[in-house]
Formats: structure tokens, C-alpha cells, sequence
């Protein structure tokens, strides 16, 4: 499957509520070890209720400079959250299906995350 | 001398960012129209220019990342299409105005006819970008473009009455002879001028060229607060060369030999002849410049191998996108069009474009991944951050000017 | 499910997290000297179907190869190229991920670089001087 026809495309949860679009996919690289690096296995979904693109990222990292930028991306993407693949029922060719007991979690990232 | 030599890019980029033949034409233009009431939009535009250039370059410096990679990676595919679209056209635009502006230049110089002399200049870019090493492009381009210092030695020679001209500079006033639609429409123009996106291109892919890290940030530092209040300096001259002599004789500029105009008569033949020397390598380097960020913008955008310090069987696509870009720009001359009236027309889309670039700059400037710790200080935040209003406001204001004023005429 | 509740906290991960549009997509891929070879326009997971349901307790999707060339176009515009036409990164041939994506392969091995090498071989070592070393 390619990710970019999942990104993008609307979440709904169990009952048929739209709860936004899929601003992200995460990964984490504890799969099958490789000759350089790991497997990246899928970790679960980012969904943002409010904007498609996840644009530049300031919701998810650290990053507070400059300030009225950073604001304004923050806003754009009040209420994003984290979905696990274990919460996700179907990812089908227009929309993502969650699981009626889903879990929102933070989609800040860990302290271990992205590169460099 | 070898510190000085090393002031080169930034000197390089200037030049072909305030006087290649469009901003030679529109500063003579506005210095024939308006006087010196436009002054403080140079200013302006190059306290922003050297604000932005320097971002870019210490991303360069810092990340060994030049600006177009950093625009598609913070835009994403879509947006940066869109940028890419834009800026690539306007340096498509450009580099047919600077190949015009060369032949111009050899015209004024030799009397023979313009025409003739389009095919020398684009064989003559070629073999520089195909063959010559980029220190040395920098060098020699830079140097020889800095004869067009006679401009200011014009102006002194011509003994202006300075009261007037400072009155001009710092209480600036619509001239009764035009509107004020006119006089914002050229405002933009200057602006769009001063802080056109391929010098930013350049400097940024200049820098990797070079081989800036982290060490030489005092270097890029330099270059830039040496290289465009240079011409920034440069495009007051001429300006203020055409106001004293143009200005009240009346004589509107539409061609390179009334920019001269005011040269000739302070300085005579030698200065004429440095003038000459001067523009011919401002509009070579600005040739060379903006085919070069064509090849350098198409490379980053796609991921291609680029840089004239690779062999070119290293970095194919880039030098082959470079020869489609001067076939296409000479195919263009060879339909007669006027290269200056061209430029004019980049020069406010450079307006409308410059948002897209200088925003991803900006963060990324602040992003502790790629600059480690060399994000933007507090007070370059402010300032960026009061520029990002002013870029935003040029851009929105270009397109209705250039309709009310029909493109300032 | 929680909707105007706070947010639980991110649960605690054993290797390295990459989200795909921060960190993977649009960025530069180099080769083991360095040397550009293309950019990551989207990216192939593998043991996922679309539009079938999951079945509880199925094992996370992963990563296998960046994708590039004209799935750009689609990624951009929609649609999608045949599988056969679309032009791989192996995701076993990355060795690290940051402000770029370095492999730990030569450029010259890899489908990614054959428009490179085509119009290497066929234009640019064809013009006088194309392998004159610059410096």
C-alpha cells in the first residue's frame, strides 16, 4: 500500500463521526534488525480535526520559535492525537475506520524520535 | 587580498541581484521620474535582503543544506510544486533579460547590432558554466561588476546640489508629475528587486559550493553585509546619476544609452568606458547567477546530483536543465522581444513569489535539527518576523499596482 | 474513548519514532559517498490491504521501501502508477534518517539513479569536457 492515499484522507470512529483527516503515520524502528537499520514498523495514525496537511510539524515537536508562528500552527492543529494500530479497523481507499474503544493519545514526540 | 577575494559570493549575488540590466533600466527609470523620493525603499529592501540572505546561508553553512531542498521538505510535494513553478519561470524570465542585457551591453560598446551578439553571450554563459571553476566565476565577476563604482564617482563629478538630493532621499514626496499608484507600483518594483528570491538561491548554493560549515558562518556574515548595502549603494548611484541629469531635462530612459547618459557627462570617455566594462560584467555574472539557480532549483526540488564542483557527468540532469534553460532564453531574444521590458515584469512577480521562499528559510533558521545551536537569535526573530508583514504586503499590493499603473507607465 | 478529555500520554516506545510526512517525506536521499540520488516522494508499507477490514491482534504494517519519480505526480494531482512502474528505495538499503535519509549503498546500484545515468552516458559525456574534474 502506498501512505500517500492514506495521508490526507478523513478518520472515522466507530459510530460514523467524523473526527478529522490523517495528518501523519508513525513509525518506530523496532522491527527485524537489518544490516543497517532496523524494520519500521507502523505505530499508529496522527489525526488533526482541523486542518488536512500536517504542514510543518510545530504541534508534535518542541519547536516555539519564532513565537506568532508557532502560535498560529499550534492552533491550526488543536485537538490532533495519536491513534495506535491495534485502534484502527480498517484503512480503506477513501477514509480510515477506528475501533469503537479507541484511545487518543498525545502525538508529541517521544524523547527518542525523528533523526539526526 | 585573499579575505577580501573570499567576499566574493556575496559581492557576486548583489550584483546580479541590484544591478542586472532590469533594476540598471528601473533604477535609471525612477531616478528620471521620481528623483531620489524612493530612496528608502532600497534601503528597505536591503536590511531585508541581507536579513534573508543571511538565514539561508548560515542554513547552508550549518546543515550543508541549500534553501530549495529546505523548501520542499518544510512545504511538501504540493506547495513546493507551486514554488518551484513560480520561481523558475521568474529565473527562466531573468535569464533571457540578462542574455539580452549582455548582447545590449556589447552593442553599446562596439556599435554592432544586438542581434549579432545574442549567440556570443549564450556560447560565452555555457562555456563558464560548463567548464570554469565557481571561485573563479565569483572572482572575476564580482570584481569587474564593481566598476560600475563609477556611477557614484559620476555622481560626485557632476557636482550635484547635495541639499537637494538629501531633501529628495529623506522628506520623500510624490512628484507632481506623477500618481501616487505610480509611485508604490515602483516601490514594489524596487522591493521586488532588491529581494529577489535567486539571489537567495544562489548565495545559499554558492555556500555549498564553497564548502561553508559551521566555521565560516563569520565568513557568510561577512559577505552579505559587505556584498548588498554594495548594491544596494550601487542602485542609489545610478539613480541618483539619472536624477540629476535626467530628471530635469526630462528625458524618460527606455534605453542603456540614456542610463549612461549621466556618466559620460561627468566623467567622459574613461568613465564611459569603465561603465561599459561595469555593465557588461554585472549582466554576465547575472546571467550566470540565474541560470545557475534554474539548474540549482530543479536539482533541489528533485533530489538530482547538482553543483559545478561535481564533474558534469556527476551531475547530469543539472547541467542538462541549465542548456535547455539557454536554448529556451535565446529562442525567446530571437523573437525580438525587448529583454529590459521583461525584467520589468520579473521583477514584480519576484514580489508575488518571495512569501513561499522566505517563510521555510525562516523556520528552519530556528530549527535546532538543522542548525544545531546557531537558531536565529531573539532580535533577528523580531526583525524577520516585521519583513514576513512587509514581504506579505508587497506581494498582495504587486498584482493590483502593476494593473492600476499598467505596469508603471 | 475520551472525546474532550485530556489526552493520555504517549505510550512509551522501544526504538527510534519516525512520523512519515516530518521526517521521511520531501527529504533529500544521499548515497553512501553523499551524492544526491532523488527525494522521497512517498513511501511503500507492505501487509496492509485497502479496504479490508483488520482483524484484531494483526501485526503493525512496516515500512519497506521510499518511493520516488512519478509517484510524485500522483501524489500531487491523485491516482496512482502501476506497481510495476514505481521506482523503489529499499528501506533495507537506509542507514540512518536526518536532516536527510543516507543509504548505505552506492547511487549507481539503484533503480533510483537511472534517469541520472541515462542522461549521463547519453547526453552529458557526449559534449567535449563533460568529465573534466572541476577543482
Amino acid at each position: 500500500m502506498i501512505l500517500g492515499d492514506v495521508l490526507g484522507t478523513p478518520v472515522h470512529d466507530g459510530d460514523g463521526n467524523r473526527l478529522g483527516r490523517v495528518a501523519d503515520a508513525r513509525f518506530v524502528i523496532d522491527g527485524a534488525p537489518g544490516q543497517l537499520m532496523a524494520g519500521a514498523r507502523l505505530f499508529g495514525l496522527v489525526v488533526s480535526p482541523h486542518s488536512a496537511a500536517s504542514f510543518l510539524g510545530y504541534e508534535r515537536t518542541g519547536l516555539t520559535q519564532p513565537w506568532p508562528l508557532a502560535r498560529i500552527l499550534r492552533w491550526r492543529h488543536r485537538g490532533s492525537f495519536l491513534v495506535q494500530w491495534h485502534d484502527i479497523a480498517m484503512i480503506g481507499p477513501d477514509s480510515v475506520a477506528l475501533r469503537a474503544d479507541f484511545t487518543r493519545y498525545d502525538p508529541a514526540l517521544p524523547k527518542r524520535a525523528g533523526g539526526g | 587580498m585573499k579575505k577580501l577575494l573570499g567576499l566574493a559570493l556575496g559581492v557576486l549575488t548583489a550584483i546580479g541581484g541590484f544591478v542586472d540590466i532590469g533594476d540598471l533600466v528601473t533604477n535609471a527609470v525612477v531616478g528620471s521620474r521620481f528623483g531620489l523620493s524612493l530612496v528608502w525603499v532600497v534601503l528597505v529592501g536591503v536590511v531585508g535582503i541581507c536579513l534573508f540572505a543571511n538565514m539561508s546561508g548560515r542554513v547552508a553553512a550549518a546543515s550543508g543544506r541549500a534553501t530549495f531542498e529546505v523548501i520542499r521538505e518544510r512545504l511538501g510535494a504540493r506547495a513546493g510544486l507551486a514554488n518551484l513553478g513560480a520561481s523558475f519561470f521568474i529565473n527562466l524570465m531573468t535569464v533571457t533579460a540578462e542574455l539580452g542585457g549582455i548582447a545590449l551591453a556589447l552593442q553599446l560598446a562596439s556599435s554592432v547590432q544586438y542581434l549579432l551578439w545574442i549567440p556570443v553571450a549564450v556560447v560565452a554563459v555555457w562555456i563558464v558554466i560548463w567548464r570554469v571553476r565557481f571561485a573563479i566565476m565569483e572572482n572575476v565577476a564580482g570584481l569587474l561588476g564593481l566598476c560600475l563604482v563609477v556611477f557614484a564617482v559620476a555622481l560626485f563629478l557632476l557636482k550635484p546640489d547635495w541639499a537637494n538630493l538629501a531633501g529628495q532621499a529623506l522628506a520623500p514626496a510624490v512628484p507632481g508629475s506623477e500618481t501616487g499608484a505610480g509611485y508604490w507600483y515602483y516601490a514594489v518594483a524596487l522591493f521586488g528587486a532588491a529581494m529577489t528570491p535567486y539571489e537567495v538561491f544562489f548565495f545559499s548554493s554558492g555556500a555549498v559550493e564553497e564548502g561553508w560549515s559551521v566555521k565560516d558562518l563569520g565568513q557568510a556574515r561577512s559577505n552579505v553585509l559587505v556584498g548588498f548595502p554594495l548594491g544596494g549603494l550601487l542602485s542609489v548611484s545610478i539613480a541618483a546619476c539619472a536624477a540629476v541629469v535626467l530628471l530635469p531635462a526630462g528625458v524618460a530612459v527606455t534605453s542603456l544609452s540614456q542610463v549612461v547618459l549621466p556618466v559620460a557627462e561627468g566623467g567622459g570617455k574613461l568613465a564611459l568606458a569603465f561603465v561599459i566594462v561595469g555593465i557588461l560584467a554585472a549582466t554576465f555574472g547575472a546571467a550566470l547567477e540565474t541560470t545557475l539557480s534554474s539548474g540549482y532549483t530543479l536539482a533541489q526540488f528533485f533530489g538530482w546530483s547538482w553543483g559545478k564542483f561535481r564533474r558534469p557527468v556527476q551531475a547530469a540532469r543539472f547541467h542538462l536543465s541549465m542548456i535547455l534553460c539557454l536554448v529556451v532564453g535565446v529562442g525567446v531574444l530571437a523573437t525580438g522581444v525587448d529583454p529590459v521590458l521583461v525584467t520589468e515584469y520579473s521583477v514584480v512577480f519576484s514580489a508575488i513569489a518571495l512569501p513561499l521562499t522566505y517563510l521555510p528559510v525562516l523556520i528552519v533558521a530556528n530549527d535546532p535539527q538543522y542548525m544545531g545551536h546557531h537558531v536565529n537569535k531573539r532580535p533577528v526573530n523580531v526583525l524577520a518576523m516585521i519583513y514576513l508583514v512587509i514581504i506579505l504586503a508587497a506581494s498582495v499590493a504587486a498584482i493590483p499596482l502593476m494593473i492600476i499603473t499598467g505596469a508603471g507607465s | 474513548m475520551n472525546p474532550d478529555g485530556p489526552l493520555s500520554p504517549h505510550p512509551p516506545v522501544a526504538g527510534r519514532v519516525l512520523d512519515a510526512q516530518l521526517h521521511l517525506l520531501d527529504r533529500q536521499v544521499l548515497d553512501a559517498d553523499g551524492v544526491p540520488v532523488t527525494t522521497a516522494d512517498d513511501i511503500e508499507i507492505d501487509g496492509l490491504e485497502a479496504g479490508v477490514p483488520i482483524p484484531p491482534g494483526a501485526p503493525a504494517p512496516s515500512l519497506t521501501a521510499l518511493l520516488t519519480g512519478p509517484v510524485l505526480g500522483t501524489r500531487i494531482f491523485g491516482g496512482r502508477p502501476p506497481s510495476s512502474r514505481l521506482i523503489r528505495i529499499l528501506w533495507k538499503d537506509v542507514a540512518d534518517v536526518g536532516i536527510v535519509i543516507s543509504l548505505g549503498v552506492r547511487g549507481g546500484s539503484l533503480d533510483a539513479d537511472w534517469v541520472e545515468r541515462w542522461v549521463r552516458d547519453k547526453i552529458i559525456a557526449r559534449i567535449p569536457g563533460g568529465r573534466h574534474d572541476p577543482r
